[in-house]
């Protein structure tokens, strides 16, 4: 059984791998965007700079390594509140949703086998910007713990995995975009330590800050890359990460479910 | 007699009402007040053609939908191969081939063998198989030089075909189809009819439930009438019997009568 159910979420990615591949073009063009993107926080990282800010950094970070960290790990809430959501608009808009419903395989797996893709191209971004920056901006790796990083990658995406399915039910019901999605994503680019630290926030925004993953996930990113924090140091961070994802995704998975009953009932499942 | 491959006991479907504007938004929280299907029942025997006909808005697609587990009904039970469909969908998939009479439901930038062989393999169907499963129907359905072109670049015609084959990859024993014809040429509806009968039915003994408008190809395929009439289940029967019971020389006749309908708006409006 859960062989089968690898065996098809390989289908899905499969199935993403070969559209993808009819499109060549984008491939060149992410790897010139990422090294825009890496020049344009080396650069600007040149004219930031504060007593109070280079306190709050790592010890021997600079505030490039710091900024772009937390840009290129931002993409993972992007890709998480994005990748599953979008799986259901795509097959809805191209008549695909009801075919694939009709097959053996259950929607948590096609959600789930739909998300794969896009989380493996965000991997493989984030990887191609801290290429740039190691090879031609001095981003610093040599302290980092890439275990602990990798430990971190996948609280993470655990955590922030069940944001995205509550998407999905969201999408399921009223059928356009959601404004809740991009109200969180506003408020973690505030207060979720993207650029700058948490610490030099007002105390209250700084408790808004502590109930959001990204948060977390970004404070042990960056200890593990940056100042190369052993797993029993990040520990907390990840179990607040894993406790997110212990919350959020049974909820998010009783909602979708909730969600797609409703639709069976109103008979809106494949309405636009 | 053996138990009928399907049983639809006192269905019962009930849509919010449709809702614009602002309004729309909530109509997933309204209450379902508006009759698709009121209390309908019949039997179909393994091996049966049922042919559903009435007008546009009678229940054909809502009851299809409900049997392809994509709806849940209001009240009342169906049973697909023993199984029912709103508590065991995944055992009814099983059994099913759908098609809901669409030129979409592919990914436009796959080929069509592509396309195929990712549903086939989510209906569990061994690569192998597949390897020989999907031209042989290719061939059967005349779309052979269409497996390795990209499905946006073929025809509505030929995608509607895909959709077909695609509903027979995995030889159902029950398949459901909604208006299986709608957008083929005379000339490639006549050839589906007919590889329908001989192979589908004839040879593989598949259950069938069918919607059409199309009167010849109810007669030529069913060999029993499910006439529903505003959600309601008006007269079930064969063909003959439907004519005979309505004193008809024709079904056409035989559906007006029976309806109180113009045969008429059994055609679809040109699109």
């Amino acid at each position: 059984m859960m062989l089968r159910s690898f065996r098809d979420l390989a289908l899905f990615f499969e199935r993403d791998l070969r559209i993808a591949s009819t499109y060549r073009a984008p491939v060149v063009f992410e790897l010139i965007e990422a090294l825009f993107g890496a020049a344009l926080f080396y650069y600007a990282a040149h004219f930031v700079d504060s007593p109070q800010l280079r306190a709050a950094l790592p010890q021997g970070s600079t505030y490039f390594a710091y900024s772009l960290v937390g840009f290129i790990f931002f993409d993972y809430l992007y890709a998480s509140l994005d990748a599953f959501d979008r799986s259901i608009e795509e097959a809805r808009d191209s008549g695909t949703l009801e075919p694939l419903l009709v097959t053996q395989v259950p929607l948590p797996v096609i959600l789930v086998g739909s998300a794969i893709y896009p989380f493996l191209v965000t991997t493989l971004r984030i990887a191609v910007y801290l290429a740039w920056g190691v090879m031609l901006f001095h981003f610093p790796v040599s302290a980092a713990n890439w275990p602990a990083a990798l430990v971190v990658l996948l609280a993470t995406l655990l955590a922030f995995s069940g944001l995205g399915i509550f998407s999905a039910a969201y999408l399921l019901i009223f059928k356009r975009g959601n404004p809740a999605k991009w109200f969180f994503v506003g408020i973690s680019s505030l207060v979720g330590g993207m650029l700058f630290p948490v610490s030099i926030l007002p105390d209250w925004l700084q408790f808004v800050a502590h109930l959001n993953p990204v948060t977390y996930s970004l404070d042990a990113m960056r200890a593990a890359l940056l100042a190369g924090a052993r797993l029993r140091q990040i520990a907390p961070a990840v179990a607040m990460l894993l406790l997110f994802a212990l919350i959020l995704l049974p909820a998010s998975i009783w909602s979708f479910s909730w969600a797609l009953r409703r639709t069976k009932i109103t008979g809106t499942l494949s309405h636009r | 007699m053996s138990d009928p491959a399907i049983t639809i006991d006192s269905l019962e479907k009930y849509f919010p009402p449709a809702r614009s504007g602002w309004r729309a938004y909530v109509q997933a929280f309204s209450a379902s007040t508006v009759p698709a299907l009121c209390g309908v029942s019949f039997d179909v025997q393994r091996g049966e053609a049922v042919a559903l006909l009435g007008t546009n808005g009678a229940g054909k697609s809502t009851l299809l939908r409900i049997l392809a587990t994509l709806l849940l009904p209001t009240n009342g039970r169906a049973r697909i191969a023993g199984f029912d469909p709103s508590r065991d969908p995944s055992a009814v998939r099983r059994h099913l081939g759908y098609h809901a009479g669409s030129d979409l439901g592919f990914y436009p930038r796959l080929t069509t063998r592509e396309n195929l062989r990712f549903f086939g393999r989510l209906n569990h169907l061994p690569d192998s198989y597949l390897k020989t499963r999907i031209p042989a129907l290719a061939e059967q359905f005349d779309v052979r030089d269409s497996l390795d072109r990209q499905v946006r670049t073929l025809s509505s015609g030929t995608v509607q075909r895909l959709s077909l084959l695609r509903a027979l990859l995995h030889q159902p024993e029950v398949l459901l189809l909604d208006e299986p014809t709608r957008s083929l040429d005379a000339l490639a509806a006549r050839d589906f009819r007919r590889f329908l009968k001989a192979e589908i039915l004839g040879r593989q003994g598949t259950t069938l439930i069918f919607a059409s408008h199309t009167l010849p190809e109810i007669e030529y395929l069913a060999d029993r009438i499910a006439l529903l009439d505003d959600g309601r289940l008006i007269d079930f029967d064969s063909p003959a019997e439907l004519k005979a019971r309505a004193n008809a020389a024709t079904l056409e006749d035989a559906f007006s009568r029976l309806t109180g309908h113009g045969a008429h708006l059994l055609e679809e409006p040109a699109s």
